[in-house]
C-alpha cells in the first residue's frame, strides 16, 4: 500500500462514516472545528480507522494529539510502517 | 403541555432518572410500552408463588453501602424490607467434576480466609485478587462518591485485561479460577471477554454484603411506583415511543408515540436497548459510524429458566443461592454446554408473606441460536416444535437439578419455563440477551451524552447490569445533564 493509497482509504472511510464531502477534505482540515467532530465522535473515529486498516490503535497515546486530517494521515502511515517492519 | 423531560422506559434506570429529575423540580413524563412499570423486575405469580425474573439478590445494600445510600436518595428505603443473606454462605458453589463445594461468605476478610482454607497453596493469589477487586471498586465514580468522573475511566473496561487474563496471571489452579469466574453469570459475559474492571465493579459489592428484598422485585416495583406518584411524575404505561422529534436547531423537542400521539419535552433520557436508538432518530441525525456501532453491539448470554413449586419448603435455599458447575471448564464459555449439562443457578421463590421458600427459579445460560428457528414467532403464536423444545429443555434441567440436589428430588413440580425468545419479547432485547448489550473488552458501549442536544442515554448497556448498574446509569445520565458535582452532593447528603 502506498502512502497515497492509505490517505485515500482514510479519506473515503471518514467521508462515508461521518458524512463528509470528499472534495472538502484536505490535510489542513481540522477535525473539531472544520469537520464538526466532538469528543463523542473520537471513539467512532478510532473504530472506523481500526476497521479500515485491520489494526488496533485505541491504546496509542499519539491519538490524543491528532487535530487535523493530515495528523491522521501521518499517524496511520507511521503505524502501518511500524507494523510492516515489526 | 410541554414536559421538562421525557424518560423512555420505566425499568430501574428509567425510574431512577425520573425520580432524580422530579426531585430537582422538573416536570417529568415516564413512558413505558408495557402495561406496568418495571415489568422485568416485577416478576410474575403462579399458584400463589411469586417468581422473580429480574431481581434475585443484590450486593452493596448493607448500612451505608452504595445501594443503601441510593435507595435513601430515591426515597424507597422505608418502603421495602430487606433481609441479609447467609453471611457464611450467600452462594453455594458446587462443582460436580471434580467434586467440590464452596460457600461464599460476605466480607472481604472472611472471603479471603475461607478461600485460603479451601486453597491453602493459593493464599497469595487470593489476597492479590481480592485486593485488586477492592481497589477497582474504590476507583469507580458513583460506586465511590468521592471519585471524580474520569473521561478515560471507561477505557479500562474496553482495553482489559480480561477476567481470565487476570486470573491466569495469578494462579494455575483451575478449580479456584472457575470458582472466581462463577459470578460471570451475574452479568452474562464469559471470563475471556469481560474486563477485569467490569467484573470487579459488579462482584465487589457482593463481596461486601448480600441482601434480598421481602416480596422480591414486585415489592421494589411497588416502592418505586409509590415514590413516582409522590413526586408527581406522570407515568404513562402502554406508551411505546416510536420516534424522537428534533427542532430546527437540532435539539430534542419531543417524542412520538405509537398510535400517533406525541409529547413535547425539552429533553429526554432513553433507557432502551442501544440497538433501538438509531431507529428512533430522524435519518441523518446520527453519523453512520455511530449508528453502526450501536447496531452491532454484542449481546450478553441468553438463558433458559425454569420456575418450580416444591411440596415442602426448602429452608436451606432461603438465604443461599446455588451455583452448579458440571466441571471447571464449563463456566469459562457461557452457552457452550447444552441444557442439562450447563452451569445452573438456583434461587428461592416464595408464597406471599412467607419467609420459607416454597419454590425456586433455575437459570441456565444458553445461546439465542438454540431457538432462532422460531424467531419470527411471538407470544401466543409459537409453533408446536417450539413447545416440544421447551418441554425437553425443561425435562433436562429438572433431571440435572434432581441429580445434584437430593433435598429437591421428588419434592418438586415444574410449573413454567422461559426461553431466549421469552426474554427477547419480554425484555425488549433484540437478541434475547439476559442482560441486554454486553460489556466486553474491545467493545465501546455508548456514553450517556449523545450528539442530539437534550438526549441522554441510561440503562444497563451504559454502565453495568443489575440493580446497582441500572441505578448508577440513571445517576450518570442525570449527572451528565445536571452536573456530576451536583449529583454527587445530593447522594452524599444521604450517606
Amino acid at each position: 500500500m502506498t502512502d497515497q493509497d492509505i490517505i485515500d482509504r482514510i479519506n473515503s472511510s471518514l467521508a462515508e462514516e461521518f458524512e463528509f464531502a470528499l472534495a472538502e477534505m484536505t490535510p489542513d482540515t481540522t477535525l473539531f472545528e472544520d469537520m464538526g467532530l466532538d469528543s463523542l465522535d473520537v471513539v467512532d473515529l478510532v473504530i472506523v480507522l481500526e476497521t479500515a486498516f485491520g489494526m488496533k490503535i485505541r491504546e496509542e497515546e499519539a491519538i490524543r494529539k491528532i487535530r487535523t486530517l493530515g495528523d491522521i494521515h501521518t499517524f496511520v502511515i507511521d503505524k502501518k510502517r511500524q507494523m510492516e517492519s515489526a | 403541555m410541554t414536559y421538562d423531560f421525557a424518560v423512555i422506559g420505566a425499568g430501574v434506570s428509567g425510574i431512577t432518572s425520573a425520580i432524580t429529575l422530579a426531585k430537582k423540580g422538573f416536570h417529568v413524563a415516564l413512558l413505558e410500552k408495557a402495561d406496568r412499570t418495571a415489568p422485568l423486575v416485577r416478576g410474575f405469580s403462579r399458584r400463589g408463588i411469586h417468581f422473580d425474573t429480574g431481581f434475585h439478590y443484590t450486593g452493596g445494600l448493607g448500612s451505608g453501602q452504595p445501594l443503601d445510600v441510593f435507595f435513601r436518595y430515591l426515597g424507597i428505603s422505608d418502603r421495602i424490607v430487606s433481609f441479609q443473606y447467609d453471611e457464611d454462605g450467600f452462594d453455594l458453589f458446587s462443582c460436580e467434576n471434580p467434586g467440590f463445594e464452596f460457600r461464599f461468605p460476605t466480607g472481604y476478610n472472611r472471603l479471603q480466609e475461607t478461600l485460603g482454607e479451601a486453597f491453602p497453596r493459593e493464599r497469595g493469589a487470593i489476597a492479590n485478587y481480592l485486593a485488586q477487586v477492592r481497589s477497582m471498586c474504590a476507583s469507580i465514580p458513583y460506586l465511590n462518591l468521592n471519585m471524580e468522573i474520569d473521561p478515560n475511566g471507561a477505557l479500562q473496561r474496553v482495553l482489559g485485561p480480561t477476567l481470565q487474563e487476570t486470573l491466569d496471571a495469578l494462579s494455575g489452579n483451575a478449580l479456584l479460577k472457575s470458582l472466581l469466574s462463577t459470578h460471570s453469570l451475574l452479568y452474562g459475559v464469559s471470563c475471556n471477554e469481560v474486563a477485569f474492571a467490569q467484573h470487579a465493579a459488579i462482584v465487589g459489592s457482593y463481596y461486601e454484603s448480600v441482601h434480598g428484598i421481602r416480596g422480591g422485585g414486585a415489592s421494589l416495583a411497588r416502592a418505586f411506583d409509590g415514590r413516582l406518584a409522590e413526586l408527581g411524575v406522570d407515568v404513562l404505561c402502554n406508551s411505546k415511543v416510536t420516534g424522537l422529534s428534533i427542532s430546527n436547531g437540532g435539539a430534542l423537542s419531543g417524542v412520538r408515540l405509537e398510535g400517533g400521539d406525541s409529547l413535547a419535552c425539552r429533553g429526554a433520557i432513553a433507557t432502551i436497548h442501544p440497538r433501538l436508538i438509531p431507529e428512533l432518530a430522524p435519518e441523518g441525525t446520527f453519523r453512520p459510524a455511530y449508528r453502526k456501532r450501536l447496531g452491532t453491539f454484542e449481546e450478553t448470554i441468553s438463558a433458559f429458566a425454569c420456575f418450580a413449586a416444591t411440596k415442602m419448603p426448602i429452608p436451606t435455599l432461603a438465604k443461599t443461592n446455588r451455583f452448579l458447575i458440571p466441571d471447571t471448564e464449563s463456566i469459562y464459555q457461557l452457552g457452550s454446554r447444552p441444557i442439562g449439562r450447563a452451569p445452573l443457578y438456583l434461587t428461592a421463590a416464595y408464597k406471599n408473606g412467607e419467609t420459607n421458600p416454597q419454590g425456586f427459579i433455575g437459570i441456565c445460560p444458553t445461546l439465542f441460536s438454540a431457538v432462532s428457528a422460531w424467531e419470527s414467532s411471538s407470544f401466543g403464536n409459537r409453533p408446536e416444535e417450539y413447545r416440544l423444545y421447551k418441554e425437553q429443555a425443561l425435562a433436562r434441567m429438572q433431571a440435572q437439578i434432581e441429580r445434584a440436589y437430593p433435598d429437591i428430588t421428588g419434592n418438586v413440580q415444574f410449573i413454567e419455563g422461559s426461553t431466549p425468545l421469552t426474554i427477547r419479547d419480554f425484555c425488549s432485547t433484540p437478541l434475547g440477551g439476559l442482560y441486554g448489550a454486553k460489556h466486553m473488552v474491545g467493545q465501546f458501549n455508548p456514553h450517556s451524552a449523545t450528539r442530539i442536544p437534550g438526549l441522554f442515554l441510561a440503562g444497563q448497556a451504559i454502565v453495568a447490569p443489575g440493580l446497582m448498574g441500572a441505578i448508577i446509569s440513571g445517576f450518570l445520565a442525570c449527572g451528565t445533564l445536571l452536573g456530576h458535582d451536583f449529583m454527587r452532593r445530593e447522594l452524599k447528603a444521604c450517606c
